[in-house]
C-alpha cells in the first residue's frame, strides 16, 4: 500500500481539511454550512420583517406608532383593535350590514353576468367601505381569472394542436382600416359606433374579396408570439384609450370594465404557460378520442383539461393573485362603485391627518392574508418546475 | 359466437406528401370483408401514414378511401366507424378502466344501461372484468393492452385499425397476446388492418400481408406465398429469420456463376449483374471441394435444435442452417450446396425477380 | 365467450349520430371558436387602444361638453419632450457636457458604430441590419443622455430613472436571486420552508410593499430608528436626496422581485442533470469548477429568459415610486409610467400619450435587442 493513499483516509485529515472539505459527496463542509445557514437566516429575516412590521402596526394605536418604534407586542406596547374597530364599527356597519355584504357578494358575482350595465355598487350606498372593496376585489378577481383562463387556455390549446394560416394581407387590411376608423372618429367627428361598424363590414368584405390573392401566410408560431408579446405593452399606453372606450359605452367604474381589462392584461401569461402544457401532452390520446367520436370541445373538456390540471391550477392561482394586486388599471377605471382593495389602501394616504398607518396596515393585512395562503398552494406547483418549462421554451 | 361478415376496405390510388417529401406513392389495395390484413414495413415505409389516412387522422394528398361501398375520403374520423389501437395504447390516465372502455359509447350518448352491458361484455372478452375500477397506471403492460382492445371493440366498428399494438410488450407476453388477438379477430370477424415492422407478427397474424417500402407497395399476398414466392429482392430479404442469403454473380442460361463456383438455377436468361437468393434452410454444408460453392467458415452459432453456420463465399456472407451436431472451426474451408427448386434469382440493378 | 346482443356491425352506435345538428355545426367551426375569443379580446383591448393612443399623442386634446376634441398637431407632443419645455422632465437638464462626458459619449458612439460595421462586413441580412441600426441608435442616444446628465453633474429625467430601475434593479435582483437559489439547491435541511418563505414577497401587492418599506425605513418612527440615531441621521429624510430615494425604491422593488428570479432559478438548478454533476465529482472537480463547467452552462438559457421577463415587467414600474416617494424629491424617482400618469392627471392627454408611447418604444427596442442578441444566442447554443 502506498503512503499517498493514506492521506485521504478520514482520520488523517488536517483541521483545515476537515473544516473546508465536505465529509462525503452530497454533503457540505462545516464552514460552508455555517455560511449557508447564516445567509439563509439573514434573508429570512429580511423577508419576514416588513410583513411582521405591517402586522404589528395593524394592532397599534396612534400613540404606539407616533412615539417611536415599539417592536414586540405585549412587551413594548399593548396591542389593541382600534384600527380594526374603525373599520368594523363604522356607524353604518353592523353585523347585519356585514351579513348583507356576503349576500351581495354572491349576488354580485352572478348579477354582472345577467346585466353588466346595471351597476351593482350603486344599489348599496357607501357603507362598510372595506367590505365593499373586499367584495369588489373578490368578484373582479375571480371573474376575470375565470374569463382569462378559459379564453386563454382555449387559445393556447388551439395553437398547440390546430394549424392556422392567417393571411398577412388580411392583417394589414385590418390595421389600415383600424387607423382610418380612429382618424375618422377623432378628427372628422363621426360617431364611434358608425365608423367601427363600417370598418368592420369593410374588413370582412375586403378579406373575402382579396383574401384569396394574398400569398404569404402567418403560422401558429407567429400568432403565439403576437399574443405573448402583448405583455411588453406598458399598461399606461392603452389605459387612456381604454378609459375613453368604457366612457363611450357607459361602463366606467363598473365591475365588468375591470374584469375585461384584467383578463386581457393576463391573457399573454395564461396562453404562454398553458401552451407549454398542452404541447407536452401525447397527441395519441386526442386522436384516439377523435376516432371514438368525441368533438373538439369534448376532447378539450373531457381529456385535455383533466390532464393539465396541475398546470391549470398554477396558472389560475397566479392570475388570481395578479388580479388581486393590480393597481394602475383600477386607479383609472374605478372611482367608487367598483373600487378594489388596492385603491382602498391608497386612499388612506390621502387624508389630511397624514397617513393613518394603523388603519392602512389593517387593510393591508386583510389584503395579504388570502394571498399568502394562495402563495403557499401555488408554491407547491412551482416547486415542481411548472413554470420552468415555459421559461425554457 | 357473434361472427358476422365484415366490411371491405378499399385504398384507391392513395398518395401522401408532407411538403416536398413523398411518404406514400399511389397505393391501391382492397381488403376483403373480415380479412386480417397486415401492413408490414420498416420505419418510414409509409405504413402508419396509410393507416392514419384510413382513420381520417391525416388527409390524403390524392386518391379515395372506401369503407364498405361508402366513400369516406373527406369524412371526419368519428363518422368512419373505425376504431384504432395505438402503439402507446392512448388510455386516458384520469379515467378508470370502465370509463376508458365506455368512452366511445358515452360520447355517442348510448343509454347508460346499454353502456354498462357493453362494457362488461367487452371486458369479459379480453378477460379484464376484475379490473374495471382501476386506473391505467395501476395496470401492467399486458392489461393496458387488453383495455385498449376492449375500448376498440366495445362499439363494434366496421374496421379495426391497429398501429403496432404489441411492440411495447415484452417478448413472452407478445407471443401470448398475438395468439389472443388472432383468436379474437376470427371470432368477431371484423375487418382488421394491422401495422407492424415485426415480420413474425405479420406472418403469424395475417390472412394477407402487404409489404411497403419507401411508400411503395412491394407485394400483397398470403404469408406463405410471400415467403415462398417473393416478388423482389426487398421482400425476399425482409421476410425470414435469419434473412435470405444473397450471392452476387451473373446469370448465363440456366446457371448462376460466381467467383467461388457455379449453381444450376430453375430460371434461364442472361444478366451480367445478378443476385442469387437462397434461404438458410435451403442451403447445406458439405466437405471442402464438394457442393456448388467453396467457402470459409466465419462463425458457428449453436441455436438449440440446429446450428447456424455463417460462411464467407467470395465477398458474400451466407448463413446456413446446419444440423445441431455440426462442428467446424473459424477459417476452415467447406463447400455449400443448394436445393435447386428453392433458389431465386434477382436482377441486381432493379431488384426484380427473374422468373 | 358471451354473445353481444345490443350491437351488430352495421347497426353500430356510430349510426346514432345526427349529422346535422347545432352541436355538429359548432364542432365543425371549432377551430375558429377556440381562438376567436382571445384574438378578439386582444384586438379590442390591446391593439385598438395602442393605435388609438397615436391619435392622442399626435393631438392637442380638449374637453368639451360634447366630448373630447382633437386637434392634429403632428409631432409637437414628442418634440416637446425632447427639445421643448418638457425636456428637463423627460431627458434631464442638458446644459454643458463635462470632459468625462465627452469621452464617454464618444466612446459609446464609436463602440456602436464599430459593431454596426462588423455586422455590415459579416453580410448580415438587410432586415437584421435595420434592426441593428435601431438598436445602435438607441444605444448611442442613451449613452449621450447619460454623458450629458450623470457624467456632467446634471439631474436626469424620467427616461434615465426608468432605465436605472430596469438595469440596476434587474442586475441586483438577478445576482441575489440566483445566489439564494444556489444556496437552496445545496444539501440543506428545511429547503421547503425557505422555498415557501422566500417566495411570499412576490405575491404581496406592490402597494403593500411600498407602504411597508416606507414604514420600516422611516427615520423617526421606524424600527431602525436607533440605528439612524447612532449614525447621526435622525434629522435626515429619504425624500431629500435623489440618489437615496432611488435606492430606496430599488430596495422595495428588489424585496418584491428577487423571489421571482429565485423560484425559477431554483427550479432550473434542480433540473441540472444529476449524472453529469456526479460524474464530475467522481472525476475530482471542486464545487466551484462543477458550478462553472457543468451547472452554469445548463442554466444560462433559463437565466437570460428570466432576466428578459423581469426586464419587461420592470419597465412598467409605477406603484412603488408612486407610493414610496411620489416620484420625489422633485422628479428624481419618477418612472415614465408615473410621468405619463401625472400628465394625465394634469389633463395634458397629448403629452401623457406621447410619454407613454416613448416608453413603449424604449421598452420594445431594449427588450427586443436583449432578446435578439442575448437570449436567442443562448437558446441556440443550448440546442
Amino acid at each position: 500500500m502506498s503512503t499517498s493513499s493514506f492521506k485521504y483516509e478520514k482520520a488523517n485529515r488536517s483541521l483545515m481539511e476537515r473544516l473546508f472539505e465536505p465529509p462525503a459527496i452530497g454533503k457540505m463542509s462545516p464552514v460552508a454550512k455555517v455560511v449557508a445557514y447564516g445567509l439563509l437566516a439573514f434573508w429570512s429575516l429580511f423577508v419576514i420583517f416588513p410583513i411582521y412590521w405591517v402586522v404589528i402596526t395593524a394592532f397599534k394605536d396612534a400613540a404606539a406608532v407616533n412615539q417611536g418604534p415599539f417592536y414586540i407586542p405585549f412587551v413594548d406596547f399593548q396591542p389593541n383593535l382600534n384600527a380594526w374597530r374603525i373599520h368594523l364599527s363604522d356607524p353604518n356597519c353592523d353585523l347585519y350590514a356585514i351579513g348583507r355584504q356576503f349576500v351581495l357578494l354572491a349576488y354580485n358575482s352572478f348579477a354582472f353576468i345577467i346585466s353588466p350595465i346595471v351597476d351593482i355598487g350603486a344599489m348599496e350606498p357607501q357603507i362598510c367601505r372595506v367590505y365593499h372593496a373586499f367584495t369588489n376585489s373578490l368578484v373582479i378577481g375571480i371573474a376575470s381569472t375565470a374569463l382569462c383562463v378559459t379564453v386563454g387556455s382555449m387559445a393556447a390549446y388551439a395553437l398547440a394542436r390546430i394549424q392556422y394560416k392567417p393571411k398577412f394581407g388580411n392583417a394589414a387590411i385590418f390595421v389600415l382600416l383600424t387607423l382610418v376608423m380612429i382618424a375618422a372618429t377623432s378628427y372628422a367627428g363621426i360617431p364611434w359606433y358608425v365608423s367601427s361598424a363600417v370598418a368592420l363590414a369593410l374588413f370582412f368584405l375586403m378579406a373575402r374579396a382579396f383574401g384569396k390573392h394574398f400569398k404569404s401566410t402567418l403560422g401558429n408560431g407567429d400568432i403565439l408570439f403576437w399574443i405573448i408579446s402583448q405583455r411588453i405593452l406598458p399598461p399606461i399606453v392603452v389605459i387612456i384609450p381604454i378609459y375613453m372606450m368604457f366612457q363611450a359605452v357607459g361602463l366606467l367604474d363598473t365591475h365588468l370594465a375591470l374584469i375585461i381589462v384584467y383578463a386581457v392584461a393576463n391573457l399573454p401569461i395564461v396562453v404562454w404557460l398553458m401552451h407549454d402544457f398542452f404541447a407536452s401532452l401525447p397527441v395519441e390520446l386526442e386522436e384516439s378520442a377523435q376516432l371514438d367520436g368525441a368533438s373538439r370541445f369534448g376532447i378539450f373538456w373531457d381529456i385535455v383539461l383533466p390532464l393539465t390540471r396541475p398546470g391549470l391550477a398554477a396558472t389560475t392561482l397566479l392570475t388570481l393573485i395578479l388580479n388581486w394586486n393590480e393597481y394602475l388599471f383600477a386607479v383609472f377605471l374605478s372611482t367608487a362603485r367598483a373600487q378594489t382593495m388596492p385603491i382602498m389602501v391608497a386612499a388612506k394616504n390621502a387624508g389630511e391627518k397624514g397617513i393613518l398607518w394603523w388603519e392602512m396596515c389593517a387593510i393591508i393585512v386583510v389584503m395579504i392574508i388570502p394571498v399568502i395562503i394562495m402563495a403557499i398552494f401555488l408554491q407547491r406547483f412551482i416547486a415542481r418546475g411548472v413554470l420552468l418549462g415555459a421559461v425554457k421554451g | 359466437m357473434a361472427s358476422t361478415a365484415g366490411v371491405p376496405v378499399t385504398f384507391d390510388n392513395i398518395a401522401k406528401s408532407f411538403g416536398p417529401v413523398r411518404v406514400l406513392e399511389e397505393l391501391s389495395l382492397k381488403v376483403a370483408p373480415g380479412e386480417f390484413l397486415v401492413l408490414l414495413g420498416a420505419s418510414g415505409s409509409g405504413k402508419t401514414t396509410a393507416l392514419r389516412i384510413l382513420a381520417g387522422l391525416e388527409t390524403a394528398t390524392s386518391g379515395r378511401i372506401l369503407i364498405g361501398d361508402r366513400e369516406v375520403t373527406e369524412v371526419l374520423p368519428k363518422y368512419r366507424d373505425v376504431s384504432m389501437v395505438f402503439q402507446s395504447y392512448a388510455l386516458y390516465p384520469h379515467k378508470t378502466v370502465a370509463e376508458n372502455i365506455g368512452f366511445p359509447l358515452k360520447v355517442r350518448k348510448v343509454p347508460k344501461d346499454q353502456q354498462e352491458a357493453a362494457i362488461r361484455d367487452a371486458a369479459a372478452q379480453v378477460q379484464i372484468d376484475q379490473l374495471l375500477d382501476r386506473y391505467p397506471r395501476q395496470l401492467s403492460g399486458g392489461q393496458r393492452q387488453r383495455v385498449a382492445l376492449a375500448r376498440a371493440m366495445v362499439r363494434r366498428p366496421s374496421v379495426f385499425l391497429m398501429d403496432e399494438p404489441l411492440s411495447n410488450l415484452d417478448a413472452k407476453l407478445r407471443g401470448h397476446m398475438r395468439a389472443e388477438l388472432k383468436h379474437m379477430q376470427s371470432t368477431l370477424g371484423t375487418t382488421t388492418i394491422y401495422v407492424t415492422h415485426d415480420q413474425i407478427e405479420a406472418m403469424t397474424l395475417a390472412h394477407r400481408v402487404a409489404i411497403l417500402e419507401k411508400g411503395v407497395l412491394q407485394q400483397l399476398d398470403t404469408p406463405a406465398r410471400i415467403y415462398n414466392d417473393p416478388a423482389n429482392l426487398f421482400v425476399a430479404q425482409f421476410i425470414g429469420s435469419p434473412p435470405m442469403n444473397v450471392v452476387h454473380g451473373s446469370l448465363e442460361n440456366a446457371s448462376f456463376i460466381t467467383r467461388s463456383g457455379r449453381v444450376e438455377v430453375p430460371v434461364s436468361g442472361r444478366i451480367d449483374k445478378a443476385i442469387l437468393g437462397a434461404r438458410p434452410e435451403d442451403c447445406g454444408v458439405v466437405p471442402a471441394g464438394q457442393g456448388h460453392l467453396g467457402a470459409e467458415i466465419y462463425t458457428v452459432e449453436l441455436i438449440g435444435d440446429h446450428t447456424l453456420v455463417t460462411v464467407k463465399a467470395g465477398e458474400d456472407l451466407l448463413t446456413v442452417k446446419a444440423p445441431k451436431d455440426f462442428s467446424g472451426t473459424t477459417g476452415e474451408n467447406i463447400g455449400i450446396t443448394f436445393s435447386k427448386d428453392q433458389l431465386f434469382v434477382f436482377d441486381a440493378a432493379s431488384g426484380a425477380r427473374v422468373r | 365467450m358471451t354473445s353481444t346482443t345490443t350491437y351488430q356491425p352495421g347497426n353500430s352506435p356510430a349510426g346514432l349520430f345526427k349529422a346535422r345538428s347545432w352541436g355538429e355545426w359548432v364542432d365543425h367551426h371549432s377551430r375558429t371558436f377556440f381562438i376567436a375569443p382571445a384574438v378578439v379580446l386582444i384586438l379590442i383591448f390591446a391593439i385598438f387602444p395602442t393605435f388609438y393612443s397615436i391619435v392622442f399623442a399626435l393631438s392637442r386634446v380638449r374637453f368639451r361638453a360634447t366630448g373630447l376634441q382633437f386637434r392634429f398637431v403632428w409631432f409637437d407632443n414628442f418634440i416637446a419632450q425632447f427639445t421643448g419645455n418638457e425636456q428637463a422632465h423627460f431627458l434631464g437638464r442638458l446644459t454643458g457636457m463635462s470632459f468625462v462626458g465627452w469621452i464617454f459619449a464618444l466612446a459609446m458612439t464609436a463602440l456602436a458604430i464599430w459593431w454596426l460595421y462588423r455586422s455590415w462586413q459579416n453580410r448580415t441580412h438587410w432586415i437584421f441590419l435595420v434592426g441593428r441600426l435601431i438598436s445602435a441608435a438607441m444605444f448611442i442616444f442613451i449613452g449621450w443622455i447619460l454623458a450629458l446628465t450623470l457624467l456632467s453633474g446634471n439631474p436626469w429625467g424620467t427616461m434615465m430613472t426608468t432605465l436605472f430601475y430596469v438595469i440596476v434593479g434587474c442586475s441586483i435582483q438577478f445576482v441575489i436571486g440566483t445566489g439564494l437559489a444556489f444556496l437552496c439547491s445545496q444539501p440543506i435541511s428545511g429547503k421547503n420552508f425557505f422555498r415557501v418563505l422566500f417566495f411570499i414577497p412576490l405575491m404581496i401587492t406592490p402597494l403593500g410593499v411600498g407602504y411597508a418599506f416606507k414604514m420600516v425605513l422611516d427615520i423617526t418612527k421606524g424600527p431602525l430608528q436607533p440605528l439612524w440615531d447612532a449614525i447621526g441621521l435622525q434629522d435626515w429624510a429619504w425624500s431629500t436626496d435623489a440618489w437615496a430615494a432611488r435606492w430606496f425604491v430599488i430596495l422595495g422593488d428588489s424585496w418584491q422581485w428577487i423571489p421571482f428570479i429565485f423560484i425559477v432559478m431554483l427550479a432550473a438548478l434542480e433540473n441540472v442533470s444529476r449524472d453529469q454533476v456526479e460524474a464530475a465529482q467522481v472525476d475530482g472537480a471542486s464545487s466551484v469548477q462543477i458550478f462553472r463547467e457543468i451547472t452554469w452552462p445548463q442554466i444560462v438559457p433559463v437565466a437570460v429568459t428570466v432576466i428578459l421577463i423581469r426586464m419587461i415587467e420592470a419597465f412598467k414600474i409605477v406603484d412603488l415610486p408612486n407610493i414610496m416617494t411620489s416620484g420625489g424629491p422633485g422628479i428624481a424617482t419618477e418612472s415614465m409610467t408615473l410621468h405619463s400618469y401625472f400628465l394625465w392627471r394634469a389633463n395634458d392627454m397629448g403629452s401623457s400619450a406621447a410619454v407613454a408611447y416613448l416608453l413603449l418604444i424604449l421598452t420594445v427596442v431594449v427588450c427586443a435587442s436583449f432578446f435578439n442578441y442575448v437570449v436567442l444566442g443562448q437558446l441556440r447554443r443550448a440546442k
